[in-house]
C-alpha cells in the first residue's frame, strides 16, 4: 500500500504566516508604520506560534482544519481590527482564540465515534437545556440572554448540539421500534421532533433568520440515513422527495408572517433610506471598493449598523476589494471541503462532517447573498468573519467536528459489534 | 506501549471505517455538491456585482454621468456639468423625453439609462471616461416640430418604418431642466411626462383599427363594397344616436367614401351590422395590443422606456358604448406612439411593424462602443390583406384631402378629433396619423394637438414640417 507523504506542519504554518504578514503589509502601506500597526502585526503573528505550539499536544492528523482555522482566525482579527480606522479587535480575537480552543474540545469530545454516540442523551439535554434558556431567560422574545456585562446568543451553542443530534452510527439506525404495526428508528423521531421544536422555537421568537440552516441540517441528516438504509435511491423517490422539498418550500414563502412577506418583496432601491438601507449601503460599498477595495481603514460603511456582522462581507469588499472578499470566503469554504481531502473515517463522523458543511454555507448564503439582496436579508454571521462571540465559538466547536472527522478511528472497548 | 496500541488502531488515510463505506463516500458526495453549488452562486454573485455596479453607484448618487446626444452628436444631456452652462432652451423640446437626473421624472431615457450614464467601471472607478448614449432623435428636426406647435400642446412622434430609428419625439408643454426645478408648482400640467406614450381619445383614427378588424373578419373585397347611409344621424336598435360631425348627412356611401368622410354613422353601422362580428373585432383589437375590457394587454417598451397599452371596452355590437368606442371616443384610449407603431405596420404592407428604437448606441467609461441598433420586427399585428387594404385606402384619403400638405410626398393618413372630458372639463384634441413612402421620409407618424381651435395650426401643417424636417435624414 502506497502512503501519501502528508505536508509538514511547520510548512503550513509558514503559508500562515505568509499570507498574515502579506495582509499585515498592506495594512501599513494604508496606515504607515505606527505603534498600532506593530501591535497588531504582533499579536496576530504570535498566536499563529502559540497555535501551532498547542497543535503540537494535540492530535495532529488532521492539519487541514486547524491550518485553515489559524489563517481565518488571523485574516478576521485584522479585517475588524481595521474597519473604518485601526484600532486592535481585542473582544474578537479574545473570541478568535477561545474558537480555537473550542475546536480543540470539541475534537477531543467527538474524535471517537462510539464515545460520543454514547453521549446522546446528554447532547438531547443539551439541546433543550438551551431550549429552555431561550424560552425562559431571554428577553421578551429575543434570542439574547443579557448577562449585563456580556450578551450570549444561545441560539448559536444550538447549532453544533444539533449537528451533534443529527449525526448517527449505522448501529442507532438498526435499532428499530414498533407502534401500531408501524415500524421507525426512535432516533429518527426524536430527530424529527427536535426540529419541529426548533422550527416552533425560531417562530416565537419571530427570527427566522437560523431556521434555514438547521433544516438544512436535518435534511442532510435524513439524505444520509436514507442513502445507507436503501443504498440506491430510486428516480421515482428522489422526485417524491425534491417535490415535497418544493412543495414546503411554496407553503413557507406563501405562510410567512408579515414582516417576512415584506423582506421577501420589498425594494430596496424604491426605500433606499428606510428597509433598504443597509443593502443600498453595502452593495454601493462593494462598487465603490472595486477589485482591490479602497485601502484598510478608507472605508466608510462601517458607520451603517451590523457593518461587523451582517454585511460583513461588504465591509470586507469596501476595504480590501472584491478579489479579497471572494478569496476569504473560498477561504472559509475549505473547512468544510477539507472531507473531501481526508474522507470522514466512519458513518457518525459523516453526519457530523455534512451536518458542518450544512451550517457553514447555509449560513455564509443567507449572510452574503442577502446582503448583497439576491435573497431575503436575514440577521446571521458568516463562521469566524463576523464579530460575535457566541457565533464564533459555536463555530470553534463545528470546526472541531471536522478535524474529528479527519481522525482514525478508535476501537469501541464496550462492544465490538457494528459500525460507528 | 501495547496498551497504547490496543487502545488505537490507526488505518492510513485510503482505508475507511468498517462497515459504511459507501455512506461516507456518499458523505463526500453531498458535501461536493454543496460546495459547487455554492460555488457556483458565488460566481453568479461576482458576475452581478461588477455588472450591477454602475447601477449602484448611479442609484446612490455616488458618481458622475456622461452625455446623451442625438444622432448627429449633438447634446441632449450632460450629466458632467451644470446643465445651466448650456444657451437657454437647448434641451427644451427633450425635456421630458431625455430627462435628467433630479428624480422628477422616472419614465425618461436617463432615468431608464441610468446605469449606463454613470462615468463609472468596477475596474477603473470613478476614474473612468464619460459614458455616452447615442439616440436616434434628430435634435435639428425635433426643435423644428417643437417651435412649430406655437402656444399649442401636444405631442408628435415620428420614426423610420423601414429602419425602427424614433426621429422625433416632442410633447407640449415641455420641462427645460437646465432651469432645473424651482419653478416645479408653477410648470404647466403634464411638462414632466411626453404624452407620445400615454394613452389618450383617438377620435376617427380608430377607424382605422375597426377598419382593420372588418377587412380580418369580411374580406377586402367584401367590406370594400359595403354601402351605408348617413343622414347627419343613425340611431341604433337600442334608440341611442350616433351623429355625424356633418349635421345634413353624407347621404350613401362605399367604405372609401365614408373613411375621407370620416362618417360615424357608416362605421357604426359597420360594427352594428355584424358583418364583422364582435368577437372578430375583438380579436383583431386583442392581436393590435388592446387591453379590451379590463383584459390585460402587453405594456410597450422603448428602450426601457414604458408605454401603456391601447384599451377599449366592446360588450355589445348594439350598444351605444361599444359603437363610439369602435369610432375612437368614450373609453376608448390609445397612446401617439402605438397609433404611429400601426402606421409603420400598415406602409410596409406586411401588418407587422419594425420595432422602433431610440437608443442607437453606447460607449462605456472605458471607452468601448457598442451598437444597440438592430431591426426588430413586431408580431404580427394584422394581417398583410388588412395591411394592404388599409393602406390604399388612407393613401386615397391623402390624395384626395392632403395634396396641398402632402404635394411632394407620397403619404396615406387618417385625421381624427377627439372629444375629451377631462375631470368635467370637456374639449376636443386633433389627431393625425399616418405614413409617408416617399424615400426621403419614409416615416410613419402621429400628430397630437390638444384643444385646437380652426384658426390653429392644423395637425396636417405639422405633419407636413415634420416630414420637411425629417427629409433627407438617412
Amino acid at each position: 500500500m502506497t502512503k501519501t507523504k502528508p505536508i509538514s506542519h511547520p510548512f503550513l504554518l509558514l503559508l500562515v504566516l505568509i499570507a498574515h504578514a502579506a495582509m499585515m503589509i498592506l495594512v501599513a502601506l494604508s496606515f504607515g508604520i505606527t505603534a498600532e500597526v506593530v501591535k497588531l502585526a504582533c499579536i496576530v503573528l504570535t498566536a499563529d506560534f502559540i497555535g501551532s505550539i498547542i497543535l503540537q499536544f494535540v492530535q495532529r492528523e488532521a492539519c487541514t482544519v486547524d491550518t485553515v482555522l489559524l489563517l481565518v482566525i488571523g485574516m478576521s482579527t485584522i479585517y475588524q481590527s481595521c474597519f473604518g480606522g485601526l484600532e486592535f479587535a481585542l473582544k474578537h480575537f479574545a473570541f478568535g482564540v477561545g474558537a480555537f480552543l473550542m475546536c480543540q474540545a470539541s475534537y477531543l469530545v467527538t474524535r471517537n465515534p462510539y464515545r460520543a454516540e454514547r453521549m446522546k442523551p446528554l447532547w438531547y439535554a443539551l439541546f433543550f437545556g438551551l431550549v429552555a434558556a431561550i424560552r425562559f431567560l431571554t428577553g421578551s422574545r429575543s434570542m439574547w440572554i443579557d448577562l449585563g456585562f456580556i450578551t450570549i446568543q444561545p441560539s448559536e451553542f444550538v447549532k453544533p448540539v444539533f449537528v451533534l443530534i443529527c449525526a448517527s452510527s449505522i448501529r442507532t439506525q438498526l435499532k428499530k421500534a414498533s407502534f401500531l404495526g408501524i415500524h421507525f428508528v426512535p432516533d429518527n423521531l426524536l430527530l424529527i421532533f427536535c426540529t419541529g421544536v426548533i422550527a416552533v422555537l425560531q417562530w416565537w421568537c419571530r427570527d427566522l433568520g437560523s431556521l434555514p440552516t438547521f433544516l438544512a441540517v436535518a435534511g442532510f441528516a435524513f439524505l444520509l440515513r436514507f442513502c445507507y438504509l436503501r443504498e440506491k435511491i430510486s428516480a421515482r423517490l428522489m422526485i417524491f422527495l425534491i417535490l415535497c422539498v418544493i412543495a414546503a418550500a411554496v407553503f413557507a414563502w406563501k405562510a410567512a408572517p408579515a414582516y417576512v412577506q415584506e423582506r421577501l418583496h420589498s425594494d430596496i432601491w424604491a426605500d433606499m433610506s428606510g428597509t433598504g438601507y443597509q443593502q443600498v449601503k453595502a452593495l454601493t460599498a462593494i462598487a465603490e471598493g472595486g477589485w482591490f477595495g479602497k485601502g484598510a481603514g478608507n472605508g466608510t460603511l462601517i458607520r451603517v449598523a451590523a457593518s461587523r456582522t451582517d454585511i460583513v462581507f461588504s465591509t470586507i469588499c469596501e476595504e480590501w476589494g472584491l478579489f479579497t472578499g471572494m478569496m476569504t470566503v473560498i477561504l472559509v469554504l475549505f473547512l468544510p471541503a477539507s472531507i473531501l481531502t481526508v474522507p470522514p473515517r466512519s458513518y457518525y463522523h459523516s453526519g457530523l462532517a455534512v451536518g458542518v458543511a450544512a451550517v457553514f454555507m447555509v449560513q455564509m448564503t443567507l449572510n452574503i447573498f442577502g446582503s448583497c439582496n439576491l435573497i431575503p436579508f436575514t440577521g446571521v454571521t458568516i463562521p469566524f468573519i463576523s464579530q460575535g462571540g457566541s457565533s464564533m465559538l459555536a463555530s470553534g466547536i463545528l470546526a472541531g467536528f471536522l478535524k474529528a472527522a479527519q481522525a482514525p478511528v478508535l476501537t469501541d472497548r464496550s462492544t465490538a459489534k457494528g459500525g460507528a | 506501549m501495547a496498551g497504547k496500541q490496543k487502545k488505537m488502531q490507526r488505518p492510513s488515510a485510503p482505508q475507511l471505517d468498517i462497515s459504511a463505506p459507501r455512506s461516507t463516500r456518499r458523505a463526500g458526495k453531498w458535501t461536493a455538491l454543496l460546495l459547487t453549488c455554492f460555488i457556483l452562486a458565488l460566481i453568479y454573485l461576482g458576475y452581478t456585482l461588477i455588472s450591477k455596479a454602475p447601477l449602484y453607484m448611479a442609484k446612490s448618487g455616488k458618481t458622475t454621468y456622461g452625455k446623451v446626444l442625438d444622432r448627429d452628436g449633438d447634446v441632449l444631456f450632460d450629466g458632467s456639468q451644470p446643465l445651466t452652462n448650456y444657451p437657454p432652451g437647448q434641451f427644451a423640446d427633450v425635456g421630458n423625453l431625455v430627462g435628467d437626473t433630479s428624480g422628477q421624472m422616472s419614465n425618461t431615457v436617463v432615468a431608464k439609462h441610468i446605469e449606463e450614464l454613470a462615468n463609472y467601471s468596477f475596474t477603473y472607478g470613478n476614474e473612468a471616461g464619460d459614458a455616452t448614449l447615442q439616440t436616434t432623435l434628430s435634435h435639428r428636426a425635433n426643435k423644428t416640430v417643437y417651435n412649430a406647435f406655437g402656444d399649442k400642446n401636444g405631442a408628435a412622434i415620428a420614426y423610420n418604418w423601414k429602419t425602427g430609428e424614433i426621429l422625433v419625439c416632442v410633447s407640449r408643454p415641455c420641462v427645460d431642466i437646465a432651469q432645473g426645478y424651482a419653478n416645479l408648482e408653477s410648470m404647466p400640467s403634464g411638462s414632466l411626462l411626453c404624452k407620445a406614450f400615454f394613452p389618450t381619445v383617438p377620435g376617427s383614427t380608430q377607424k382605422v383599427s375597426t377598419l382593420i378588424a372588418a377587412y380580418e373578419a369580411a374580406g377586402v373585397t367584401g367590406v370594400n363594397a359595403l354601402e351605408y347611409t348617413c343622414e347627419g344621424s343613425w340611431v341604433n336598435p337600442n334608440g341611442d344616436a350616433i351623429n355625424c360631425h356633418q349635421a345634413y348627412g353624407h347621404g350613401t356611401q362605399d367604405l372609401q367614401q365614408a373613411f375621407e368622410n370620416s362618417c360615424n354613422p357608416y362605421f357604426a353601422q359597420l360594427v352594428q351590422s355584424g358583418i364583422a362580428p364582435l368577437s372578430s373585432i375583438i380579436g383583431t383589437y386583442t392581436r393590435m395590443g388592446y387591453a379590451v375590457n379590463g383584459q390585460k394587454a402587453e405594456t410597450l417598451n422603448l428602450d426601457g422606456i414604458t408605454i401603456n397599452p391601447a384599451s377599449t371596452k366592446l360588450s355589445d355590437a348594439n350598444n351605444f358604448e361599444t359603437e363610439w368606442g369602435a369610432l375612437g371616443q368614450g373609453k376608448t384610449l390609445v397612446s401617439p406612439y402605438q397609433l404611429m407603431l400601426w402606421q409603420g405596420a400598415i406602409a410596409n404592407g406586411s401588418g407587422s411593424a419594425v420595432q422602433p428604437y431610440l437608443v442607437k448606441s453606447r460607449t462605456t467609461p472605458t471607452g468601448e462602443t457598442v451598437e444597440l441598433a438592430s431591426v426588430r420586427r413586431t408580431p404580427q399585428l394584422f394581417s398583410a390583406q388588412a395591411a394592404q387594404a388599409v393602406k390604399d385606402v388612407e393613401t386615397l384619403n391623402s390624395t384626395h384631402h392632403y395634396y396641398v400638405s402632402f404635394d411632394v410626398y407620397s403619404c396615406g393618413c387618417k385625421s381624427g378629433t377627439a372629444q375629451v372630458n377631462d375631470g368635467g372639463r370637456e374639449y376636443e384634441n386633433s389627431l393625425l396619423a399616418g405614413f409617408c413612402l416617399d424615400d426621403r421620409a419614409p416615416v410613419a407618424f402621429c400628430i397630437l394637438i390638444e384643444e385646437r381651435q380652426s384658426w390653429d395650426i392644423t395637425t396636417a401643417q405639422l405633419a407636413r414640417i415634420l416630414l420637411d424636417a425629417v427629409s433627407g435624414i438617412s
